[in-house]
C-alpha cells in the first residue's frame, strides 16, 4: 500500500461532503419536482390527500436538502423517488375520491329516478283507478236512469190499465143503471158518460118538485156517486119548445136544482154537483112531433165533467 | 492496526446521515404494504407490484448480508411503490364501478324518458 490509509479516509470524507451529484439523481429529482408540481396544482388532492402530499413535500425537502450540502447521490435519488412516487399516489387517490363521488352522485340520481318512477307509476295508477271510479259511476248513473226509465214506463202503464179498468167499470156500473130504470139511458159522448132521464120519470108536466116515482132513480144515482166518490156530474134541465123561452129556462134551472137537493139530501156533497138549466136550448130531437117533444123534455147528468175532454159546461 | 480501524470509519462515514441499526420498522411497513396491494394489485396493477416485491426481496437481501441502510433504502422504495400499486389498482378499479353505476343511471333514465314520452 502505498497509500496512507488515513489520508484515504479523509479523501473518502470529502468526496461525501463534496461529491458532485450524479446524472441518474438530478434526473430523478428533476421528475420528483414535477411530479410534485402536478399533485400541488391539483385542488382534488389539496382536499382528499393532504396528507399523501405532505409526505411527498417532505421527501423532496429532503432531497432537495441533501443536493445543497451535497450528500451522497444514492440518498438523494432515493429521496427524490420517494418524492415522486408519493406524488403519484397522491394524484391516484384523489382520482379515487373522484370516482367515488361520481358514484355517489350515480347513485343519488339512481334513487331519485327510481323514486320518479314509482310516482309516476302511482299517479298512473290513482289516474287508471279515478278513471275506473268515474266509470262505475257513470255506468251506475246511467243504470239507475234506465231502471227509473222502466219503472216510470211501469207505473204509466199500470195507471193506464187502472184508468182503463175504472172507465170500464164506470161504463158497467152505468149499464148496470139504465138496465135498471126504464127511463134512463146511458150513453158515451164525447163529453163523457151522460145518463138522460126523461122529465115524465120524475116531475110532473109543468111542476119541479120530485114524484115520488123518482125516488128510485135518485137512490141509483146518490148510490153510484157514493161508489165512486172522486167523480163530480153536472146536471143539466132541458125543455120542449112550448111555452116562453123565459118560463122554459126557469123550469130547467128549478128542475136541475131539485134534482141537486135530492142528491145532497142523500148524503152526496154539493160541491161535487153543477146544476143548471139550459130550457129549449140544445134539442135531441124535433120540437115538430109529440115523441121528439117528450125526447127534449129531459135531464141529463153528465159524469165526471171536468174530466171530459170537452169540458164542463156546453158550447 | 490503523488501517484495520479506519476502514469501518470510512464506511460508518459514507453512510453518516444515516442509522446502522438494521431498519425493523422500515421492512415492517414494506412487507405489509406489499401484501396488502398484491390481492389487488396482482390484476390491475402487476407492474407496479412487481416492482415492489422485486425491491422488497432485495431489502430481505440487504438485511440478511447486514446491509442495512441499503435494506432500508430498498424497503422504503418497495413500500412507495407497493402503495402506489395499490392506489392505482384501487383507481382501475373504482373507475370501472363508476362506469357502471353510471351505465345503469343513464340506461333508466333513458327508459324513462321513453315511458315519460
Amino acid at each position: 500500500m502505498r497509500f496512507n490509509p488515513k489520508l484515504t479516509v479523509l479523501a473518502s470524507l470529502v468526496a461525501c461532503a463534496c461529491a458532485t451529484i450524479s446524472p441518474q439523481a438530478n434526473q430523478q429529482l428533476e421528475e420528483a419536482r414535477a411530479a410534485y408540481r402536478a399533485a400541488a396544482a391539483d385542488p382534488a388532492v389539496q382536499a382528499s390527500a393532504a396528507a399523501e402530499l405532505k409526505s411527498a413535500q417532505d421527501a423532496l425537502q429532503d432531497a432537495e436538502r441533501m443536493a445543497e450540502k451535497g450528500e451522497p447521490s444514492e440518498l438523494i435519488e432515493h429521496n427524490a423517488y420517494l418524492a415522486e412516487q408519493r406524488s403519484r399516489i397522491a394524484l391516484r387517490t384523489a382520482d379515487i375520491r373522484r370516482s367515488e363521488a361520481s358514484i355517489a352522485a350515480a347513485g343519488e340520481e339512481r334513487r331519485r329516478l327510481q323514486l320518479e318512477a314509482r310516482e309516476r307509476e302511482a299517479a298512473a295508477a290513482r289516474e287508471q283507478a279515478q278513471q275506473a271510479q268515474m266509470q262505475a259511476q257513470q255506468s251506475e248513473l246511467a243504470r239507475k236512469e234506465a231502471e227509473s226509465r222502466a219503472s216510470q214506463l211501469e207505473n204509466a202503464r199500470i195507471e193506464t190499465e187502472k184508468q182503463s179498468t175504472a172507465r170500464a167499470e164506470l161504463g158497467a156500473e152505468l149499464k148496470r143503471l139504465e138496465s135498471e130504470l126504464a127511463d134512463m139511458r146511458a150513453k158515451q159522448t164525447d163529453r163523457g158518460w151522460i145518463l138522460t132521464l126523461k122529465n115524465e120519470l120524475l116531475f110532473d108536466a109543468g111542476g119541479a118538485t120530485l114524484k115520488p116515482g123518482a125516488q128510485r132513480a135518485l137512490d141509483n144515482l146518490a148510490q153510484f156517486l157514493t161508489k165512486y166518490p172522486d167523480r163530480d156530474i153536472a146536471i143539466e134541465g132541458f125543455t120542449d119548445s112550448t111555452g116562453t123561452k123565459e118560463l122554459n129556462q126557469q123550469l130547467s134551472e128549478k128542475r136541475a136544482w131539485s134534482v141537486k137537493a135530492a142528491l145532497v139530501a142523500r148524503g152526496i156533497q154539493s160541491t161535487r154537483i153543477d146544476a143548471r138549466g139550459y130550457g129549449p136550448s140544445f134539442p135531441v130531437a124535433s120540437n115538430e112531433t109529440p115523441t121528439g117533444r117528450q125526447l127534449n123534455r129531459r135531464v141529463e147528468i153528465v159524469i165526471d165533467p171536468s174530466s171530459a175532454s170537452g169540458g164542463s159546461s156546453r158550447k | 492496526m490503523i488501517r484495520k480501524t479506519l476502514v469501518p470509519l470510512a464506511v460508518l462515514a459514507l453512510a453518516a446521515c444515516a442509522t446502522t441499526d438494521p431498519p425493523e420498522r422500515e421492512m415492517g411497513a414494506a412487507r405489509a404494504m406489499v401484501s396488502q396491494a398484491r390481492p389487488v394489485a396482482a390484476q390491475d396493477a402487476p407492474q407496479q407490484l412487481a416492482e415492489a416485491q422485486q425491491k422488497l426481496t432485495r431489502a430481505e437481501a440487504a438485511m440478511q448480508r447486514g446491509h442495512y441502510e441499503h435494506a432500508r433504502i430498498l424497503a422504503e422504495q418497495a413500500e412507495a411503490d407497493a402503495k402506489l400499486a395499490w392506489t392505482v389498482a384501487q383507481n382501475v378499479r373504482v373507475q370501472r364501478s363508476a362506469a357502471e353505476v353510471q351505465d345503469g343511471t343513464r340506461a333508466l333514465r333513458e327508459e324513462m324518458e321513453r315511458k315519460g314520452r
